[in-house]
């Protein structure tokens, strides 16, 4: 069962020469169980670290997140975490990377072999699992940190602009895969971007940060996403898409 | 990767390059010892000697000068067999150092106070020569063997231990993360991240461990090195047995260039990935 992530009074300071430099103020946000979020805004503006802030990568300067009814202390396997720049690790072959986190938590080997087998078939990687990470290319590289992460069997993803490295059109199916997978797990995902398209082609909700001090400043409900009668290709072709679109990238320029 | 029909590729003209100029050395070495420049003459044995000398040292000979006696090698042992109680002992010294340095890597490199308070004692065993210690060590442990695996134990872990610390504070951030956010605990960040991720600069620094454990040790079978190819290669030397000496010498530098190939090896065959990830 998915869980959802409360973020309240939030403020996060970075320390530089010259003093603090305020890196998050004042972020309220309420996520609800099953929400797909997508968070946008322009480099520097602080999405980033409220993503590790949430993922227990660093703790805040003041302010609480909570995930479910626990508070975030730490990183934890409760909140997979996929990485912009794949964290696949050499020394183990995609489908041992893909079943690290079962391992960690004690299953045995046949059973998250099989597991494994299971969530790569699912990102469609069956036939690369016995090949190393820096054999794959990298749209396959962030599909194998998918299944690591889905594997690992989170209450919330957070993901933090997984496809910016790649080309477009690897990019458009790569949205289109974790789109069919979101609305088949149901799934809570706070998903970093600065794509205006990829946020509101993604999200359930879209919010947009403005920078220094990061602060949303724009949050809205987005139908395409959700709706299960909408195949992916056609949602980027709403005159609606392109209307909330334009709407989004008002807020990101304003 | 262009290799065409009239050009052999780069392996083979290698190997022919360095065949033709190994035949030029050995001609010229032969003209040098056959021109008797230097008196008396067996100080400038000729490669064909040099060889007789090898093969003597590996079976049982006539003493010769008119004794009817014959001996088994050289001071009742074969060259190899010199050469297998020197490599034992680098394989213990190296063992020691790498049961040590490793942990001790990984310790002073994942927690920093650890690190900062050991590491200027490594620093200090590290720009010591090892041979310093010898007349302390064989104050403590005697004349045999004991003492000298300590001292190429001395001599090895060192590096060990600095490359290992260095691979650990290499490690990218996001690897650990990935992995604590897949519920790894402590330890396990550990053995599933920092230790593989470290072994390619583990590699790196026992090969300069293996380099440094080798002169280590035919130095300190100056003293009571028997046998020992080092100890073998100086005692021959001040007998005035120079041909012995020189293949000595051949046997301690071809058996280095193999320890490094051996190490070049393993690298290949247990980190794979390294330079690709």
């Amino acid at each position: 069962m998915s869980k959802g992530i409360t973020v309240a009074g939030l403020g996060h300071e970075f320390r530089a020469r010259g003093g603090a430099v305020p890196a998050l103020e004042g972020i309220d946000l309420d996520i609800a169980p099953g929400e797909f979020v997508t968070l946008a805004g322009p480099s520097g503006c602080g999405k980033t670290t409220l993503l590790r802030l949430v993922a227990g990568f660093a703790a805040p300067t003041s302010g609480t997140i909570t995930v479910g009814d626990v508070p975030v202390a730490g990183p934890g396997p409760d909140r997979g975490v996929v990485f912009q720049q794949p964290t696949l690790y050499p020394w183990l072959d995609v489908r041992r990377n893909v079943a690290l986190g079962p391992k960690l938590r004690g299953v045995g080997k046949a059973q998250r072999l099989a597991t494994a087998g299971r969530y790569l078939e699912l990102v469609g990687l069956s036939d690369a699992a016995d090949r190393r990470p820096y054999e794959l290319s990298g749209g396959m590289q962030q599909r194998a940190q998918i299944a690591r992460v889905l594997a690992g069997d989170p209450e919330v993803v957070l993901m933090d602009e997984p496809y910016g490295a790649l080309d477009a059109l690897t990019r458009e199916r790569l949205q289109n895969e974790l789109l069919s997978l979101w609305r088949a797990s149901g799934k809570t995902i706070l998903f970093i971007t600065h794509s205006v398209d990829e946020a509101v082609f993604l999200g359930s909700r879209v919010l947009v940060m403005s920078p220094r001090p990061g602060r949303i400043v724009f949050d809205e409900f987005v139908p395409f996403s959700a709706d299960a009668d909408l195949a992916p290709e056609e949602i980027r072709a709403l005159p609606k898409f392109a209307e909330v679109a334009g709407r989004v990238r008002e807020a990101i320029s304003h | 990767m262009s290799s065409t029909v009239l050009e052999p590729p780069r392996g083979v003209r290698r190997w022919v390059g360095l065949a033709l100029s190994l035949v030029v050395l050995l001609a010229t070495w032969s003209v040098v010892a056959a021109a008797d420049l230097v008196e008396p003459h067996y100080l400038t044995p000729s490669p064909l000697q040099v060889w007789d000398a090898f093969i003597r040292a590996n079976s049982h000979h006539a003493v010769g000068g008119g004794i009817d006696r014959v001996v088994r090698g050289e001071e009742n042992y074969f060259l190899w067999e010199h050469l297998v109680v020197s490599l034992r002992r680098i394989g213990l010294g190296l063992l020691f150092g790498v049961l040590v340095g490793v942990p001790l890597g990984l310790l002073m490199g994942s927690v920093r106070w650890v690190g900062d308070l050991v590491g200027p004692y490594v620093d200090f065993l590290r720009s010591l020569p090892p041979l310093a210690y010898i007349g302390f060590l064989v104050a403590w442990f005697g004349i045999y063997d004991t003492s000298k695996v300590w001292l190429l134990f001395l001599a090895a872990f060192p590096p060990i231990t600095l490359a290992t610390i260095n691979g650990v504070r290499g490690v990218r951030q996001d690897q650990l993360n990935a992995a604590r956010s897949l519920g790894a605990s402590g330890l396990q960040l550990t053995t599933a991240v920092t230790l593989p991720a470290t072994l390619p600069d583990i590699l790196s620094g026992l090969r300069v461990a293996v380099g440094f454990a080798w002169t280590t040790v035919v130095a300190a079978e100056l003293v009571n090195g028997l046998p020992g190819i080092g100890g073998l290669a100086y005692l021959s030397g001040t007998q005035n047995k120079i041909a012995l000496s020189v293949a000595c010498i051949l046997v301690i530098g071809l058996t280095a260039i193999a320890l490094d190939a051996v190490i070049r090896t393993i690298e290949k065959l247990v980190v794979p990935w390294r330079g690709k990830a």
